[in-house]
């Protein structure tokens, strides 16, 4: 954008400027909503709470989008979103000193992705993997969530958390690891 | 999902049930309308400060904007704002001196500009 103003008079410029960040961002907003939605209520385990922080977090997000997308040198910007995301659900449990209040296996996203036969035949093993998730350490079951909800590969989880790609790919080893074991002990 | 997943020795699958438990979530539609009628408004509103602001200025204080000691201001609302707000600055400015003929305040713009 810099580059564009040594070209363009900055009066032409800066709505021209400001309307297509709008778009963008547009774009960006409604690619992802999705994703943080997800995110979000995997992590607080409730529809209200998760509706707050996604709102919180895309209005962060359009505050820094034009800085964010200059410095991703062309990078995808999800992980930054989830980042946002990410500490916001923390700073929720911080501020608010309480861990999700809906257990998630009770927030019942299973009833609303699946046939009545398929509920009956598989919501017990689904239940417990639910539960067995809920007893893993936080950044494990961020982790996991990422992968899994957000279909997020080792590089977009590692800049999302703030690790490096090794790191993250013990995680999520060590994760799915812990509940093989936890299941199998049940 | 009709088939258990747990092996003979009670290894499970575990990554297969991850898939299906931790399915996304679609958002309920009223979070879009939300979420886009809090932007607009966030954006309507940084607009009408600034243009009420720059309403609000005497002539005194718009030749006082000639000094960069005193681009604080404007430039902390735009930074509140956006580069759209910025540019309501500009137009303000540009507005006032076309009425009063003053010249000088298109230096003041072009310095505006050049720093938002």
């Amino acid at each position: 954008m810099s580059g564009a103003s040594e070209n363009v008079e900055p009066g032409e410029l800066e709505p021209a400027a400001k309307a297509e960040l709008d778009r963008a961002f547009e774009e960006f907003y409604r690619k992802h909503l999705r994703d943080v939605y997800s995110y979000a209520y995997y992590r607080v385990g409730n529809h209200h709470d998760a509706e707050d922080l996604t709102e919180q977090a895309f209005l962060q997000a359009y505050r820094h989008f034009d800085r964010a997308r200059r410095e991703s040198s062309g990078r995808p910007l999800r992980p930054w979103l989830i980042r946002i995301a990410h500490n916001l659900a923390s700073n929720y449990y911080r501020d608010r000193s309480r861990r999700p209040q809906t257990p998630l296996e009770s927030a019942d996203p299973i009833a609303a992705r699946h046939d009545t036969v398929a509920i009956a035949e598989g919501r017990e093993e689904l239940r417990r993997v639910m539960d067995n998730l809920d007893n893993l350490s936080e950044d494990r079951r961020e982790a996991l969530i990422m992968r899994f909800a957000l279909g997020m590969d080792n590089r977009e989880i590692a800049r999302a958390l703030g690790r490096s790609d090794g790191a993250t790919k013990v995680l999520i080893h060590r994760a799915i690891k812990q509940l093989q074991e936890e299941m199998s002990d049940e | 999902m009709s088939e258990p997943r747990a092996g003979a020795a009670g290894n499970w699958d575990v990554e297969s049930l991850l898939s299906d438990a931790l399915r996304p979530i679609e958002p309920p539609e009223r979070l879009s309308g939300r979420i886009e009628d809090t932007l607009a408004a966030i954006t309507q509103a940084a607009a009408e400060e600034l243009s009420d602001w720059a309403e609000e200025l005497s002539d005194e204080e718009l030749r006082a904007l000639r000094d960069p000691r005193n681009w604080v201001r404007p430039v902390i609302a735009v930074g509140a704002g956006g580069v759209a707000t910025g540019a309501l600055v500009v137009l303000e400015l540009r507005r006032r001196s076309r009425q009063k003929g003053e010249s000088g305040l298109r230096s003041i713009a072009s310095g505006l500009r050049s720093r938002l």
